[in-house]
């Protein structure tokens, strides 16, 4: 048999759940727990009750209580929750979110950015060399007599003082030999230039990414194995890499880079990336000779050097069909690469 | 170079397949460029004579041509070429030829003339890349023949021959190394030479330039058209016919790789004396110019003039002409340094130069002399002297080269058994002459590249194949150094600025001449090579006007730029690294809702340089391109500029509204790993802030009010900010209202309200006292 209390209880619960508003349930809050309110009510009666009967009802009438309490607080948070949110209910969310403009890195910075973390990867530390060099440490000091084809007005710049612009960032490596003795771990970015025209492959202007290991029994194993790492990091786990020997006058053997890859734009074909080989001992003995001691003795160490192209290899990893692009710094390009 | 695969085999046994053959150079470091198949394996094109020739009654471009196709009836050919006369033969392609380009011979009109066939030029046949006009064939050639008979099938390789290896540069040569890959025998060699010399006649006074000079004297030849297969050999890879005699010196060169050189012995006064050019000695080449000669080039003389630079190109004076009876033929030995200093200085550069500059084989020197006499003998007649004529000496065999096949498997990274080693220098044509620990190699006499151990290593891996040899995984631990720190801080400054919104460009470190927006001096290359390349940067700040005015035409209408790079310093050329940093336009991006629109001023400026380093400080400065100058100091140094550029410069490139720019220096001390920043105790205890608001003369600065706020230093004080500026006619003529808020903390404790008052307070006072402010409550 239900106790009235329960009844009441029934009651009221019924009617918060039905209040409409927040005036109808006060009105309902009056009516059961106001001080002339029906469960209230109970509260006085309890006087009248047995010694028996009293701890039973006193403790169904707190449970009462409490569970009119609670719903009326719950329908009350409801409906300041749907005044506040009725406010808010009529804003459009599919409106653009305020812009945070964040400008783009250039192309060439972020080739550079991307090769220096692989690089850095693999142990190798940053070196650092002037833009405007002498004649030896762009050409004697690499194994690159006088009358050698490259050191002419027409392939290279001049100062009018017999400095010249640096045809390759090779000459950091002979910086960096000059200034310490072996084991050297170095890799360096900047700019080179040659007497080029030009044109939608060629710039007077261009970008290298330099590299020197020198150590005891460095190899050509060792070189290829250093590149190939490089090559996957950059251009994905599906490129393949190849090495023919070619010639350069500081290195021997030497051996041109070559990077195909499916993932690439017309990466069906091998492409040339970089000009690698392992120190020639001429270039020690020269280094020897300016440094005054025999730290580079070649019999005792020996080392790999290579020559990445950024713009080229930038122009290959984005796409992007012109080196010129690189220089006219047209926004609409830039921000392709934000 | 160009290559016939015909010329090669001769050599040697080749694969069938080309691309099998340009792989395996490829990989051997001889890179094939390109693959090209030749001849005329073409049907119903035959040899054909023009009889009969006459003007086109309705066209004046073309004629009639009559031709004997040898069939018995002549045909009539309209045909639109000029460079042929009657009585020539020309390739002619009946009705239902296809040629390989594509074209389909039918008989048709051209302008109401029947034409039945087609006369050809060597493109229209695949011969060349002549399309001047007709081909025009040997006399020889046999009327009605058909033209593949002429011109056998060919594949011509486009190879890229480094600069070391002179040797390739002939067909003997190149043959020689594919002999060598693929362990096959050379089929034939030029043949010794033991021809009697003699030492009179030709005298060398420049034996430094030129060691070895040998002369053949040929009697009685008759020169003319060469026949058809010398012609088709030179022309298949690009050489023009002249003569007989030309074109055999020519063949030589290509087939031997010794150029050699035929005089007309009649214009010739006297013996032969090689020496030194006169400074200023004027010589007419071949080529139909007349060069000015240098005392450091090396010509061959008769007795009264230079008849030839040497090693370079001959006179046209002593050139051998259709007229020509006896000749001169020369072969000799010239340094390389010596003719690539010629051949550059006249800017001339020929076959013979090119080849001589990277060193001809001396051993080949008699033995092509003799290979052109007789082949003169039998194409152009004529007695040859019995004897050569020669002065000088051939320089001396390469030195032998010491080996270690330890130190050949240090250098590749793999053992490579030394009998492999042996096999393939021995292939390459060393002479293993100790067999010692330390092995020792003769090198032949056309290997001058081969000088040292690591040579030999590098022909190693060459037939080895690079590919077989393993990447091995080697790292070495490597301590950071000063110019990763620098980049660094570099990288830090970047992404910041471009967090900023500001967008990252690189321009060029050489600049036009007239780029000088900015008055500044700057180092000019010796030989620049276009307008646009003459002058080292000495700012960063010409380059950005150039962003942006290539921006403007874009149509971009709002540009925030920065670089980062190098600048030359004129004169010493010291480089220095700067970021400039260039706002134009609207503030934000492109036209949106929640943008605030307004223009850049110099406050975008200024706080995106201060995104770029720390302790600056700015100070009015005067200069001529700007309407609003800033020096920017750091540590009472100069270190850069900043300001708004004046009006006239703006409108040169169309920027309307203000055009902001800055260069700042970042050549400053870089701290070592250990800078960096240190924990400071939060503070536990609550804040009490206090707002100032004053009313100061317009020209009180911002920062001497902060100063005054600052010192004496009150130690409660813990963090001043400034939020708010405004002028107005409320306010009074040459005065503006500041805004600060003064936030006080004890670190150890809870602050009262009347301490704070009486901090502030004193701080009030000074305000009034040392700036006259009058404060508002």
């Amino acid at each position: 048999m239900t106790h009235p209390l329960e009844q009441l209880r029934d009651d009221a619960l019924r009617e918060i759940e039905a209040a409409s508003d927040e005036q109808a349930l006060e009105a309902a809050r009056v009516k059961y727990l106001g001080k002339s309110g029906s469960i209230s009510a109970w509260g006085e009666q309890m006087k009248t009750l047995t010694k028996e009967e009293k701890p039973v009802i006193g403790k169904l009438l707190n449970e009462v209580r409490n569970a009119v309490t609670a719903a009326i607080d719950t329908r009350n948070a409801q409906f300041r929750l749907q005044k506040e949110s009725g406010a808010l209910a009529r804003i459009d969310i599919s409106l653009p979110g305020t812009p945070h403009e964040i400008g783009a890195l250039h192309p060439l910075t972020q080739m550079w950015e991307r090769s220096i973390e692989i690089f850095r990867r693999m142990g190798f530390a940053l070196a650092d060399g002037p833009d405007i060099e002498d004649e030896w440490h762009c050409f004697d000091a690499l194994n690159t007599p006088p009358e050698h084809p490259a050191r002419n007005e027409q392939d290279t710049f001049y100062l009018p003082d017999g400095r010249l612009l640096r045809t390759h960032t090779s000459t950091v490596q002979i910086r960096t030999m000059q200034a310490a003795p072996p084991p050297i771990r170095v890799i360096a970015p900047g700019a080179a230039y040659r007497r080029d025209e030009l044109d939608a492959t060629h710039s007077p202007q261009f970008h290298q990414i330099e590299g020197l290991y020198v150590d005891e029994n460095v190899s050509v194993a060792d070189l290829k194995g250093a590149l190939e790492f490089f090559m996957l990091e950059l251009f994905g786990s599906e490129t393949e890499v190849q090495f023919r020997p070619h010639f350069f006058p500081f290195t021997e053997p030497s051996l041109e880079v070559y990077v195909k890859s499916k993932a690439l734009k017309g990466g069906e074909r091998w492409i040339e990336v970089a000009g690698s080989g392992v120190v020639h001992p001429a270039v020690f003995e020269q280094v020897n000779k300016a440094r005054g001691d025999k730290a580079y003795d070649p019999e005792k160490w020996s080392g790999y050097a290579f020559g990445l192209g950024m713009d080229r290899l930038a122009m290959i990893l984005f796409d992007i069909p012109d080196i010129r692009l690189f220089a006219q710094n047209d926004l609409r390009f830039l921000r392709q690469f934000a | 170079m160009k290559f016939s695969v015909n010329w090669l085999r001769e050599f040697v046994d080749l694969p069938e397949n080309p691309e099998e053959i340009a792989d395996l150079l490829t990989r051997a470091g001889v890179e094939t460029q390109n693959i090209e198949t030749r001849g005329a394996k073409i049907d119903k094109v035959i040899v054909s004579q023009i009889t009969a020739s006459s003007r086109h009654p309705n066209a004046d471009r073309l004629t009639v041509c009559e031709v004997d196709d040898g069939s018995g009836t002549k045909r009539q050919i309209v045909c639109g070429a000029t460079n042929y006369k009657v009585g020539d033969k020309i390739p002619l392609a009946l009705p239902g030829a296809k040629l390989p380009n594509g074209t389909e011979i039918r008989k048709n009109k051209l302008r109401g003339v029947e034409s039945d066939g087609m006369l050809c030029s060597a493109i229209e046949l695949g011969l060349g890349s002549d399309a001047a006009g007709l081909l025009i064939l040997s006399p020889e050639a046999k009327i009605g023949a058909p033209i593949g008979d002429l011109f056998p099938a060919d594949t011509i390789l486009d190879v890229e021959i480094t600069p070391n290896r002179g040797d390739l540069l002939s067909h003997f040569g190149l043959a020689r190394e594919i002999a060598a890959l693929t362990e096959k025998k050379l089929k034939s060699t030029a043949r010794e030479s033991k021809i009697p010399v003699k030492k009179t006649g030709v005298t060398i006074a420049s034996t430094h330039e030129c060691p070895f000079f040998s002369a053949r004297k040929i009697d009685n030849v008759t020169v003319g058209p060469s026949p058809q297969w010398l012609r088709a050999k030179i022309e298949s890879v690009g050489t023009r016919s002249i003569n007989n005699i030309v074109d055999i010196s020519n063949f030589i060169m290509l087939e031997l790789g010794q150029p050699t050189h035929a005089f007309d012995a009649n214009k010739l006064k006297g013996g032969i004396n090689v020496r030194l050019a006169r400074d200023g000695e004027q010589f007419l080449a071949l080529d139909g110019k007349t060069y000015s000669l240098k005392s450091d080039s090396c010509v061959v003389a008769d007795q009264e003039r230079a008849v030839g630079i040497g090693g370079v190109m001959g006179g046209e004076e002593t050139a051998v002409t259709d007229s020509t009876k006896n000749i001169l033929l020369e072969a000799a030995y010239f340094l390389p340094a010596s003719i690539r200093r010629t051949a550059r200085e006249l800017g001339l550069p020929s076959d013979a130069s090119y080849r001589f500059e990277r060193g001809v084989d001396p051993e080949m020197v008699l033995r092509a002399s003799q290979r052109a006499t007789e082949l003169i003998q039998e194409i152009a007649g004529g007695t040859p002297a019995k004897e050569i004529t020669v002065a000088g000496k051939l320089p001396a065999n390469p030195a032998d080269v010491s080996f270690r096949y330890e130190k050949c498997d240090r250098v590749i990274g793999i053992a490579i058994k030394p009998k492999t080693v042996d096999e393939v220098l021995t292939r390459f044509g060393l002479k293993k002459i100790s067999a010692a620990e330390i092995t020792k190699w003769k090198i032949p006499s056309y290997r001058r590249d081969l000088q040292r151990d690591v040579d030999l290593i590098e022909e190693v891996v060459r037939a080895y194949g690079a590919e077989r040899i393993p990447g091995t995984d080697r790292s070495r631990f490597t301590p950071s150094s000063a110019a990763d720190r620098a980049h660094n801080l570099e990288s830090q400054m970047r992404e910041r600025l471009v967090a900023a919104g500001l967008n990252e460009v690189r321009t060029s470190k050489l600049l036009p001449g007239e780029r000088f927006a900015f008055g500044e001096k700057a180092i000019e290359l010796r030989n620049p090579l276009s307008e646009d390349h003459v002058a080292l940067r000495p700012s960063l700040l010409p380059g950005l006007l150039g962003v942006l005015d290539h921006n403007i035409r874009a149509g971009a209408e709002r540009v925030a730029i920065f670089e980062t790079g190098r600048v030359f310093e004129p004169p010493s050329g010291a480089e220095q690294k700067r970021v400039a940093i260039l706002l134009w336009g609207n503030v934000g991006g492109e036209v949106h809702w929640r943008n605030e629109k307004r223009r850049v001023d110099f406050f975008d400026l200024k706080g995106a340089i201060e995104l770029t380093r720390t302790g600056l400080s700015f100070r009015r400065d005067q200069h001529d391109k700007f309407a609003l100058a800033v020096k920017i100091t750091a540590d009472n140094q100069r270190v850069g500029l900043a300001g708004q550029l004046t009006n006239s410069l703006a409108s040169t490139i169309d920027a309307s509204g203000g055009v902001f720019v800055a260069e700042v220096s970042l050549d400053f001390p870089i701290g070592g790993l250990g800078s960096h920043a240190t924990f400071r105790e939060l503070g536990k205890f609550p804040a009490i802030s206090r707002d100032i608001a004053m009313i100061v003369a317009e020209d009180l600065t911002h920062e001497r009010i902060w100063e005054v706020i600052w010192h004496p230093t009150e130690p409660l004080l813990e963090r001043v900010e400034f939020f708010d500026l405004f002028a107005g006619t409320e306010i009074g003529e040459g005065k503006k209202s500041l805004a600060y808020r003064l936030t006080y903390r004890d670190r150890s404790r809870t602050l009262t309200s009347e301490e704070v008052n009486a901090v502030h307070a004193k701080i009030r006072e000074r305000l009034r006292s040392d700036l006259g402010a009058e404060l508002r409550e």
